[in-house]
């Protein structure tokens, strides 16, 4: 009790200040409760409205374009460093995980494509874009909530789901799909590296496209299209409620980034499980 | 992370732009660690401030810690459901899960949690401070913003994701073993039977453990680096939490490669 008093009052914390009558036990667990449903419902009412204006509202390919390079190119270069890290990472510690069990790699390469097209490109590559498309969204629209310009939007009659989340929607759903299957081709060129230099496996049987079946690349397409869309959702969501001046700008960056990751690994869970029940093994 | 840059210069100036920012970041998040060990050392330091940023970064940090862990337990084994079924190699279930989980993915989902979680909080909350120049007064005040600000969150973070790596380890661990009952049918007692029978060791809990300290640092200085280094009111403090995720992520899948290869 008194260490979060002095964290109010030194740091000026704003969960904690929004808070100040700390509900304890039971109560606690209500207000928590209570603030996941609100959220709940304002996260689908955002999600309900951009799609609607994506449909119906103003069309502005300007924007939509200029966000496509803001969301795509300019992350080109951080998702591939660290995909192709990933790809790395990933063929050494399987190989040696595998040498303990069975001396046979050939087959590293097959599977490791399949489970980069099911799963990892996608899943890690867009857990890379949540920190940095989500955060980058955040900041900008809850800067822009802080000085009042989204206000400004409001009373010009612009809603601002229209005007600021549908662009980057679009461009996100497009954009992450297009670096995803890039950053996969990346992560599978130095995993390939990798089983030549360590392992000693010939890129020719490391490059087995045998195991990837109709079902992997659906999953795979699926989940890029799912985390597209819910990236820019989740962090315009954390941007249009900031509050509270630059405090509420890192405020609302953190939220976005943390909500957008456990967004994408609650996405993952369903989609593998649904995708694991249609296209069996 | 330099401001402007793209549009205006030539790709050259860019690229040069680029290595002059990452030398400028990567030798001020240097000194910052010389200075954090100075402090170290001489046990000089704040420790209420310390035991504060425990409880806020490390407890208030478990309900993503372990909704993270169960939910990465679960897509482990559905991952490897179809090369389960395809063997039929039900008893390696546990050893397949248990090596991913310990090396690897536990460490590496917990730390990329942490960094959006503590990490991205921590420079929104220094950077605000300078913005509002409470850096600049308690330097007026005699008081050292290294020893009372930075040290203790440096411990923290380190803290927090070590003790958050323990505890999703066993979670991930756990969630993995309900979902392989779930939806393949291996009872438990099987799944830790493939976890425990020889194919893995301690060996393999340290080695993710290693790392999480490592990423533990790397946040940290990142965090604390960007968050000293805020200029341009709100949209600053935005700019500095951006640019610590950004950099965060990177550094730590970089180190992951490094580490993973050094330790074997």
């Amino acid at each position: 009790m008194t260490t979060e008093q002095h964290a109010s009052s030194s740091v000026g914390n704003i969960d904690e200040d929004a808070y100040v009558k700390a509900p304890t036990g039971l109560a606690a667990l209500g207000a928590g409760a209570l603030e996941f449903v609100v959220a709940g419902r304002m996260l689908y009412s955002v999600f309900v409205k951009t799609l609607y204006y994506t449909v119906r509202g103003v069309r502005r390919p300007g924007a939509i374009a200029q966000q496509m390079y803001e969301i795509g190119n300019r992350s080109m270069v951080f998702l591939f460093v660290v995909m192709g890290f990933i790809g790395m990472i990933l063929v050494y510690q399987a190989g040696i995980q595998t040498k303990r069990v069975v001396p046979d790699l050939s087959l590293l390469g097959a599977t490791f494509l399949e489970l980069l097209v099911r799963d990892l490109a996608a899943s890690i590559g867009a857990l890379m874009l949540a920190t940095r498309v989500g955060a980058g969204i955040a900041a900008e629209i809850g800067s822009m909530v802080v000085t009042e310009q989204v206000d400004a939007l409001r009373m010009c009659a612009a809603d601002p789901v229209d005007y600021l989340l549908k662009p980057r929607f679009i461009a996100s759903i497009v954009m992450t799909t297009v670096l995803i299957t890039l950053a996969a081709g990346v992560a599978f060129g130095t995993g390939m590296w990798t089983g030549y230099a360590f392992f000693d496996i010939n890129p020719r049987t490391f490059v087995n496209m045998s195991m990837v079946d109709a079902g992997d690349l659906t999953v795979g397409l699926t989940k890029c299209i799912a985390y597209g869309a819910a990236i820019p959702v989740v962090s315009g969501y954390c941007g249009l409620t900031t509050f509270g001046g630059s405090e509420g700008v890192g405020w609302a960056t953190t939220r976005a980034v943390v909500n957008s990751s456990l967004s994408v690994i609650i996405l993952n869970f369903f989609i593998s499980g649904a995708g694991f029940l249609v296209f069996g093994g | 992370m330099s401001p402007s840059s793209s549009s205006t210069l030539t790709p050259f100036a860019a690229l040069g732009g680029f290595f002059l920012s990452t030398a400028e970041n990567v030798g001020g998040m240097g000194g910052m660690l010389g200075r954090i060990v100075t402090r170290l050392v001489r046990l000089n330091f704040d420790a209420s401030e310390l035991l504060r940023n425990l409880y806020k970064m490390g407890v208030k940090s478990l309900p993503i810690v372990v909704v993270t862990a169960l939910f990465t337990g679960g897509i482990m084994v559905i991952q490897a459901a179809p090369i389960v079924q395809r063997y039929g190699a039900q008893g390696l279930l546990g050893w397949g899960a248990g090596f991913g989980t310990l090396r690897e993915i536990g460490p590496l989902l917990t730390a990329l949690m942490i960094s959006g979680r503590v990490g991205a909080n921590n420079t929104a909350e220094l950077g605000t401070m300078v913005v509002t120049e409470q850096i600049d007064a308690l330097r007026a005040l005699a008081i050292d913003p290294i020893n009372f600000l930075i040290v203790p969150r440096f411990i923290g973070i380190v803290t927090t994701l070590f003790l958050s790596t323990v505890f999703a380890d066993v979670l991930a661990l756990g969630g993995a073993a309900y979902a392989g009952y779930g939806i393949l049918g291996v009872e438990p007692a099987v799944f830790y039977n493939g976890l425990t029978s020889g194919l893995l060791g301690l060996g393999d809990v340290f080695h993710g453990l290693i790392k999480s300290v490592v990423f533990g640092v790397v946040i940290a200085l990142a965090s604390c680096q960007f968050g000293i280094a805020t200029s341009g009111g709100a949209p600053g403090v935005g700019r500095a939490v951006n640019a610590t995720v950004v950099v965060s992520a990177a550094g730590i899948f970089v180190l992951d490669y490094l580490v993973s290869f050094a330790i074997g």
